[in-house]
């Protein structure tokens, strides 16, 4: 009897240390969740016109799913001090029904990150920066959000295009309708700007002469913080589910051995 | 006179050098020196290259660029068919591109291509977007309408008419955007 009082007390024990560590993870994962949303690089509008911004909704889903998961840490404490069957058991199947909403979070976190590739970035750039005519209202406030964006983006990044200037010069795009081939060769933004706004060489930015211009592309400012973006929800949520299971399995193997 | 120089685009890697309306140059530094006079205007002439002729065409002046064989069986390019104003009011304008498939950009002064004269080593042809606007009453540097390919020479114009001229370019073929 003493000894499994014992096990009984050192699983207690480890079920309120589990829940603890569960707790703090939920507050993290919230924090986490609401910086990614916060949108601090600007990013989203390229997201948005897409059309496929799962990488938000998973990290919407994870703001909750960390509140929840804090709640329920503290449900289970208390269930498991006071070794209550039906506080347990409540615990058990709000904390499955979490389990299920963090893991769909998690899978669309990982599997949509692959859909972001380059090419994406670029046809999206040629068909909606500084689109001149538009079908209706949405499709303006999309391109605007794109075209504001991308200015942006390469005056802080000093970069130009995706891959580069060329972009602009290899493809045909709706800039090149509005913008004429020999005043624009690509955007004003990829000229090296002073503190006015105006470039410091214009004919040395339309030539393309080394320090006048912005040889970079874009793509890794953008894949970067989306890169972090994904992969912080994804496997930060694989890692608080595996720990979330272990802590599950445990509860329940301690609510079958407690009387009523 | 006709100088062994041959106009080209520079080799340095510029991605501005051909875009799809315009191409840069390297300027002709010294070329013109034993030739020209200070006053002298140095003109570029742009001419289309498609359709290469085998055929003769003599020159007005100098002693031009001579391609001897058969006589021309396809269309003659613009270049081979060229033949220097006698002066400068008889000078192509941009406006003329596409019915006499060339025309001339005054480039600068002889004094200017002088070895001593500290000038940009790049020429753009086609930078002047205000070009075809005025009337195309004078010879201005217009954006070039299609594709091409283009062979281009310099023409030195005194006041009695062509002095010297370099031997055109290669053919130079402009971007185009897929």
């Amino acid at each position: 009897m003493a000894k499994s009082d014992d096990g009984m007390r050192i699983l207690q024990g480890l079920l309120v240390f589990g829940n603890v560590i569960i707790g703090m993870c939920g507050i993290a994962l919230t924090a986490e969740c609401i910086f990614f949303v916060s949108d601090p690089h600007g990013l989203y509008p390229l997201l948005e016109a897409t059309g496929n911004n799962d990488i938000y909704a998973a990290a919407w889903i994870g703001i909750f799913v960390g509140f929840a998961l804090f709640a329920l840490s503290i449900l289970g404490i208390i269930a498991v001090i006071k070794s209550s069957r039906t506080l347990l058991l409540v615990y058990i199947i709000l904390m499955l029904i979490t389990y299920a909403f963090e893991m769909a979070s998690c899978i669309t976190a990982a599997t949509h990150r692959d859909f972001l590739t380059p090419n994406l970035f670029l046809k999206q750039m040629l068909e909606q920066y500084h689109k001149p005519e538009t079908d209706n209202n949405k499709d303006k406030w999309m391109s605007e959000g794109v075209t504001k964006t991308w200015d942006k983006l390469m005056l802080q990044n000093k970069c130009c295009g995706v891959q580069g200037p060329s972009d602009w010069q290899d493809y045909t795009s709706a800039f090149r309708v509005t913008h004429n081939d020999a005043d624009f060769p690509w955007p004003r933004n990829c000229c090296v700007l002073d503190t006015q706004g105006s470039p410091v060489n214009l004919d040395g930015c339309k030539l393309g002469v080394p320090g006048y211009y912005n040889s970079n592309g874009c793509y890794d400012a953008i894949s970067g913080p989306m890169n972090t973006h994904a992969w912080g929800v994804a496997w930060f949520g694989f890692a608080i589910l595996c720990w979330t299971f272990c802590v599950l399995l445990g509860t329940m193997f301690y609510w079958s051995r407690i009387g009523y | 006179a006709l100088l062994p120089y041959v106009p080209r685009v520079p080799p340095v890697a510029l991605p501005g050098k051909l875009t799809a309306t315009t191409f840069a140059l390297e300027r002709p530094c010294c070329v013109f020196d034993r030739h020209a006079a200070a006053s002298d205007t140095v003109w570029l002439v742009v001419a289309f290259a498609n359709g290469e002729a085998r055929g003769h065409a003599p020159w007005g002046w100098g002693r031009g660029d001579p391609r001897h064989g058969r006589s021309a069986r396809c269309v003659p390019a613009a270049s081979a068919a060229f033949r220097n104003p006698p002066s400068r009011a008889s000078v192509p304008r941009y406006a003329q591109l596409p019915t006499a498939r060339s025309y001339m950009i005054p480039e600068a002064t002889a004094a200017t291509s002088a070895c001593s004269s500290p000038h940009a080593a790049v020429l753009r042809v086609g930078g002047d977007t205000a070009c075809g606007d005025r009337g195309g009453q004078d010879p201005c540097n217009g954006p070039l309408p299609s594709p091409g390919p283009y062979r281009v020479k310099f023409l030195v114009m005194g006041c009695q008419g062509p002095k010297a001229e370099t031997r055109w370019s290669d053919p130079i073929l402009l971007r185009t955007g897929r």
